[in-house]
């Protein structure tokens, strides 16, 4: 875990703890998680029990737009998009299907997208948000804070935002004080919820 | 005669000549698997022939090992089936016993995870007792072993190896009444076993658990089963026709005291209990033909000699 600035496991027995450092390096190595996470504080207390583990993530790219990875030529009422990078094309196809209609987009080729627009909805088409990575990277962090956390624990509660992550875990209901404890995880590595 | 369980790897050249060699000394083939260009043979051999077998493999670059473990079945119990316990842990534990001869299921109970909340049903409490030997696989903190393992042990009468995250003391500290075996250090973990270090602690399980069974099979030997069940197995799949269309590993598994047949109970059932294993004797004079918890399989209790004052 060169790659994370603070990592720590906090637990009151101390084998316990070690081997769940173990696993959470594992884990979110074999997730390729382990360059995205910058600072992470991990709790456990089997006697309560309880699992907190807070994190802040490294600086993640922005939402990326149709002009990101392929052209818009607009021309009358014909519009082209050629494609560039393919990764993005499925939830495009999805977007402008559910927008347009299937009748009015057209694909004669994989790189190639013509549609029939007017001129005010051809307008700001460059600009169309098609993938938001901080999506899917807060799906994959969970998961795999789900995959850290003792088993059995399904009483959960997570949050991701600005930077921050945290996950609670529980096989009793979570104390009403949750969020204050967390607080207090963040100070431990020197930052705020 | 004393019978010792040997597994011989050679080539598939000549092997049914071993075969018949062994079944000519008076040995059990228990299982036979042929990999590519291979045959693996685990049987139970007269122990002063060893050096022959072992001399007339030895043109056939045939090998012949000892593992304690053949002729056993063990359920691999696990709190759950899922990825916080496999493919690691449970699939290595499973996996490496097997290597010594036994027969591993694994069993994922339905309800086993969490410490408060744990819980095992009665259908897994007798497909477990089912078995020879049961290796638990619990987690890493001493608090939850402590609370939900009297929960998991309850109702099995079955011989119990504790494996777990603390050290082999704390573990032996934890548990009250004591169970048979405990092996520390073998908790959760989330990677392949393959440094040396790992793969001994895996060694320690095979050892406790062959420490165990040897026990086991000592205190059986106060009072001997009434049948070898190497022996009964030849003599089910000798004259029952259909276990040869089974298609399992082992259609036929053996245990220590017993067996477990892969046919439906309701079908052969009476078959096999009517089935004569000598003069005037059959099978169900010597012991128990039951349904099992385990699909609809028959498991086949071998009584011993107190119950049935003969010896076959």
């Amino acid at each position: 875990m060169e790659a994370v600035e603070y990592f720590e496991v906090e637990c009151p027995e101390k084998t316990g703890g070690d081997y769940y450092r173990r696993i959470a390096d594992v884990v979110l190595l074999d997730h390729n998680l382990i360059r995205v996470i910058w600072k992470l504080h991990i709790f456990i207390d089997p006697r309560v029990p309880i699992f907190i583990a807070a994190g802040i993530t490294r600086k993640i790219p922005g939402i990326v737009t149709i002009r990101d990875f392929s052209d818009v030529n607009i021309k009358d009422r014909k519009v082209t998009i050629s494609i560039g990078d393919e990764t993005y094309l499925a939830p495009l196809l999805q977007i402008l299907w559910e927008r347009f209609g299937k009748e009015r987009v057209e694909q004669p080729d994989r790189f190639t997208i013509l549609l029939n627009l007017d001129e005010a909805e051809a307008q700001g088409l460059p600009d169309l948000p098609v993938y938001d990575p901080s999506e899917a990277l807060y799906k994959d962090l969970i998961y795999a804070l789900q995959v850290i956390q003792p088993e059995g624990f399904k009483v959960r509660r997570q949050y991701y935002g600005n930077g921050r992550f945290y996950l609670v875990a529980s096989e009793d209901t979570l104390p009403e004080d949750i969020e204050e404890m967390v607080r207090e995880k963040f100070a431990l590595m020197g930052e705020t919820l | 005669m004393i019978l010792v369980p040997v597994t011989y790897k050679g080539g598939i050249y000549r092997h049914d000549e071993i075969i018949d060699l062994i079944e000519d000394l008076g040995g059990y083939i228990i299982q036979k698997h042929l990999i590519a260009q291979e045959v693996v043979l685990q049987a139970l051999v007269p122990k002063e022939d060893i050096d022959l077998i072992r001399r007339v493999g030895k043109p056939l670059t045939g090998e012949i090992t000892s593992s304690p473990l053949v002729g056993t079945e063990i359920a691999v119990v696990t709190p759950s089936l899922e990825i916080h316990h496999l493919p690691h842990a449970s699939c290595d534990v499973a996996e490496y016993i097997r290597r010594f001869g036994a027969k591993t299921n694994m069993v994922g109970l339905a309800r086993g995870f969490g410490k408060r909340i744990a819980q095992m049903n009665d259908e897994e409490r007798d497909v477990i007792n089912e078995h020879d030997l049961a290796v638990f696989l619990l987690g890493d903190f001493e608090s939850c072993i402590e609370r939900k393992f009297p929960v998991l042990r309850r109702g099995i009468n079955v011989p119990i190896v504790l494996c777990g995250g603390p050290d082999t003391e704390a573990l032996k500290a934890l548990i009250d009444p004591p169970v048979d075996g405990y092996v520390g250090g073998v908790g959760r973990f989330m990677h392949r076993t393959k440094e040396s270090e790992e793969i001994s602690k895996m060694d320690e399980v095979v050892d406790e658990v062959t420490r165990v069974l040897d026990k086991k099979r000592e205190e059986m030997g106060k009072d001997p089963l009434s049948i070898s069940p190497a022996r009964l197995m030849n003599i089910i799949s000798e004259k029952i026709d259909e276990v040869h269309e089974v298609l399992s590993p082992t259609p036929i598994t053996v245990q220590m005291a017993g067996l477990r047949v892969k046919l439906p109970h309701d079908s052969f059932g009476s078959r096999i209990r009517n089935t004569e294993v000598d003069e005037g004797i059959t099978i169900g004079d010597l012991a128990e033909v039951l349904p099992s918890r385990m699909r609809d399989y028959i498991l086949v209790r071998i009584r011993p000699f107190s119950e049935t004052n003969q010896i076959v």
